[in-house]
């Protein structure tokens, strides 16, 4: 049956620079602000902005995410005719390929697009905390005429070089297109949120395979060339919280985001809900020795130490006498009696064990520069006693992970 | 087909939860910070393997539909079978009674034609307000290794004198029923009964032929002497909520670990409706401790002896101590609690203070502000 617009949401990424954390599983499957993973936002937004398409593609370690996603019910994406899908790498007669690029992955689901027969396709990544509306960007969109909208965002002039960066027109139409340039010529980040006029795009992907020079990626060659044929693309000015949570100190941040007010990422609020799978347990208790503060918790917790500024997941414990601070629980962690956290990522169903430590505040760092947080991958177990220090990588062999 | 189906009946009853129940019957009445009391046996259903359940309602039962929808928070939405609604008004006419039951026998004959198409071969009825976590599939087995007519599942752990007891002999057959005793002896029934559909439905027939509405006269007391009526004796945790007195009790329980750990053990988890509720938000200003917390909450005052449900704001400088803060309550800057039952959307003002007793907790109707 015709849709207006169908979402495609690229989950196929390793999430390389999440390290330990994605050893077993996609990035968009990483847990994130207590009850959630990061792919619950795109997909809330998608359900909040009416749209009730969407094509999940996914490719790297994509157990997690399948299961996680099932019928799509937790979105409200179970419907008769639409909802979720999820869009792997598939075999056919000419051969088998993975996807080579952002681009190639949407290329090689140009059926199930068809199906649907939509005027537009609205490109989201699965690695972005961010609440938006695609239907007023699809408004935009559909105002201005445009081949493409590419949703935008201001960025402090000294970090623009860091970003894909976008010049437009006094009509907000974007006039060049620039990654990670020396010399920038505007402040306006692209958020790698695209919306298409489906027909346009589709010849665009057509030419692009065709390219053996093309990396068939979005930003590096299909957006360069429509400009470069002198399509309409606009940008769409976003306002308000949006982080790439594709690195450590991202995600960190982004969690630590919740809990500081005027962050603009207010997950209790309940205009624009963000909806999750989310496990079957009694409310947390917060023990009679616990003291908590400035902290989000989830449920299912059991709370007997102290907990500062943290972020505790669904069915983390905290033991007599320990001390989580500055840090990243996820779901099913444990952290037995007197252990001391700071400043680290515990991943899902990891163990920390009597009376270890794991990572250590910034000021205590002989070297600042040498300073980092810890990071547990998930079903690490840390014995008793035992210290992980700042910055180290440590996966559930124990063995140690070091950035590249 | 080989299995239970089970029936709850979840009606209005003359008991003592005062403004808990003006907008709400027994089984729907918010518990544990994050259920309503018949999850727990709704659970216990579900859990035993039990595909299809009926729920028998009659009174105030639009929170319980509410609650229940279509079952799928239970796993009970099927294609055949499942979760199945059985308000009083869809049968009124079975009876002159106007959808208002005397007791479980009528309650089940106004839904005779449900029955009748009952796939299982037996039946575990139950009422609503228990709080347990038992396993019921080792009832049925009792019940089919003894061959009894009818299993009653029973504690040694004695009540008040409004409950059923009963006396047994030797080999744990039930002998006597009795009710409303002065001193408390014996075994106390809970409620919960497994016997065939086959025998229901004749037991039923002859019941009602006889004008006999209530499960425990017609059946347990009137024919205890024909029928092998045998008790399973349960050693766990059960608690009826059929009055202030207790809810508040059995809710302060829950801040017990031992109790919580029989509650929600890991095996037999206890199904709630699924929300969407963000993680709760606790500042260090206040102090919140030993206590229940669901999602959603933001935490900013002072909090110790609680159970707080979804989305309850405690804001800066308040102070609430052995209360129960029901979905959406709100506690103004400065407001002093003290052994409160607050029920759904209440505010409480700022410097307000509300001061009672452990032993007769005081309830604040849904939706208002003090």
């Amino acid at each position: 049956m015709k849709k207006e617009c169908v979402a495609m949401l690229l989950a196929g990424g390793q999430g390389s620079r999440l390290y330990v954390l994605t050893g077993d599983m996609a990035k968009p499957a990483v847990p994130f602000g207590g009850k959630f993973r990061i792919i619950d936002f795109p997909l809330s937004n998608c359900t909040n902005s009416g749209i009730d398409t969407v094509g999940v593609l996914t490719q790297y370690r994509p157990l997690e995410l399948n299961s996680y996603i099932g019928s799509g019910q937790p979105w409200e994406l179970d419907r008769m005719d639409g909802g979720v899908h999820i869009l792997p790498p598939y075999q056919s007669a000419t051969g088998a390929s993975w996807f080579k690029g952002t681009a190639n992955a949407i290329y090689q689901n140009i059926g199930f697009v068809d199906l649907y027969d939509p005027d537009y396709v609205a490109v989201l990544s699965g690695d972005h905390i961010y609440k938006m509306d695609y239907a007023d960007m699809l408004r935009c969109h559909k105002a201005a005429g445009a081949a493409c909208t590419i949703s935008v965002m201001e960025v402090p002039w000294s970090e623009a070089s860091r970003f894909g960066i976008m010049a437009v027109d006094g009509e907000d139409r974007i006039t060049e297109f620039a990654e990670k340039p020396k010399e920038p010529k505007s402040n306006l980040a692209s958020m790698g949120i695209y919306i298409f006029t489906w027909q346009k795009l589709r010849q665009y992907l057509i030419e692009d395979e065709a390219d053996p020079n093309s990396e068939n990626d979005f930003g590096k060659n299909i957006i360069p060339k429509m400009l470069a044929a002198d399509e309409k693309l606009v940008a769409y000015r976003f306002e308000g919280y949006w982080k790439d949570v594709g690195t450590l100190d991202s995600l960190w941040d982004a969690n630590m985001d919740m809990l500081l007010p005027g962050s603009g990422l207010n997950l209790l609020d309940k205009n624009w809900p963000i909806y999750g799978r989310s496990p079957v347990c009694p409310p947390t208790f917060v023990g009679p020795h616990a003291d908590v503060g400035n902290s989000a918790i989830a449920k299912g917790c059991t709370i007997d130490g102290e907990v500062k500024n943290s972020v505790l997941s669904t069915e983390t414990s905290v033991g007599h006498g320990a001390v989580v601070s500055y840090s990243v629980i996820m779901p099913g962690a444990v952290i037995e009696d007197g252990a001391t956290v700071s400043y680290a990522i515990v991943g899902e169903k990891c163990r920390v064990g009597r009376g270890a430590v794991v990572g250590a505040p910034p000021e205590s760092a002989a070297d600042p520069a040498q300073w980092g947080i810890a990071v547990l991958g998930p079903g690490t177990v840390v014995s008793a006693g035992e210290i992980v220090p700042p910055k180290t990588m440590l996966d559930r062999h124990h063995n140690e992970e070091v950035e590249a | 087909m080989k299995g239970m189906h089970g029936i709850i009946f979840s009606y209005e009853k003359p008991t003592g939860l005062r403004e808990l129940i003006d907008h709400r019957v027994h089984g729907s009445v918010p518990f544990a910070g994050d259920y309503r009391v018949v999850d727990f046996m709704l659970s216990n259903m579900v859990n035993a393997g039990i595909t299809d359940v009926g729920v028998i309602m009659h009174g105030k039962c639009q929170s319980m539909l509410d609650h229940l929808g279509s079952g799928k928070s239970w796993d009970l939405s099927r294609k055949n079978g499942g979760l199945t609604l059985l308000p009083a008004f869809a049968y009124a006419e079975r009876r002159e009674s106007a959808g208002k039951f005397r007791g479980k026998m009528e309650a089940l004959d106004c839904v005779r034609n449900y029955l009748e198409h009952i796939r299982q071969d037996y039946v575990v009825l139950s009422d609503s307000d228990l709080v347990i976590n038992i396993p019921l599939q080792e009832v049925l087995q009792a019940h089919m290794d003894t061959g009894a007519d009818i299993t009653a599942v029973c504690t040694a752990a004695l009540g008040d004198r409004g409950d059923t007891y009963f006396k047994l002999d030797a080999t744990g057959r039930v002998v006597d029923t009795v009710r409303d005793i002065h001193t408390p002896e014996g075994y106390r029934c809970l409620n919960i009964f497994i016997l065939s559909k086959d025998l229901l439905l004749h037991l039923l027939e002859d019941c009602m032929a006889h004008n006999e509405y209530s499960f425990r006269g017609g059946v347990l007391q009137k024919r205890g002497g024909e029928l092998d009526i045998r008790a399973w004796i349960w050693n766990g945790y059960a608690a009826r909520i059929d009055t202030l007195q207790a809810y508040y009790q059995r809710s302060m329980e829950l801040l017990r670990p031992e109790i919580r750990s029989e509650l929600f053990c890991a095996e037999r988890p206890i199904f709630g409706k699924e929300n969407d509720a963000p993680s709760s938000y606790i500042d260090p200003a206040g102090g919140c401790v030993n206590s229940l917390v669901a999602d959603g909450c933001d935490i900013q005052g002072t909090v110790k002896n609680c159970i707080l449900f979804r989305g309850v704001q405690v804001e800066p400088g308040a102070d609430v101590e052995g209360c129960i803060l029901f979905k959406g309550t709100v506690v103004k800057r400065g407001a002093t609690l003290r052994n409160v039952i607050t029920d759904k959307y209440v505010t409480i003002c700022e410097n307000e203070t509300l001061i009672s007793r452990e032993t007769y907790p005081l309830v604040i109707e849904r939706g208002a502000t003090v």
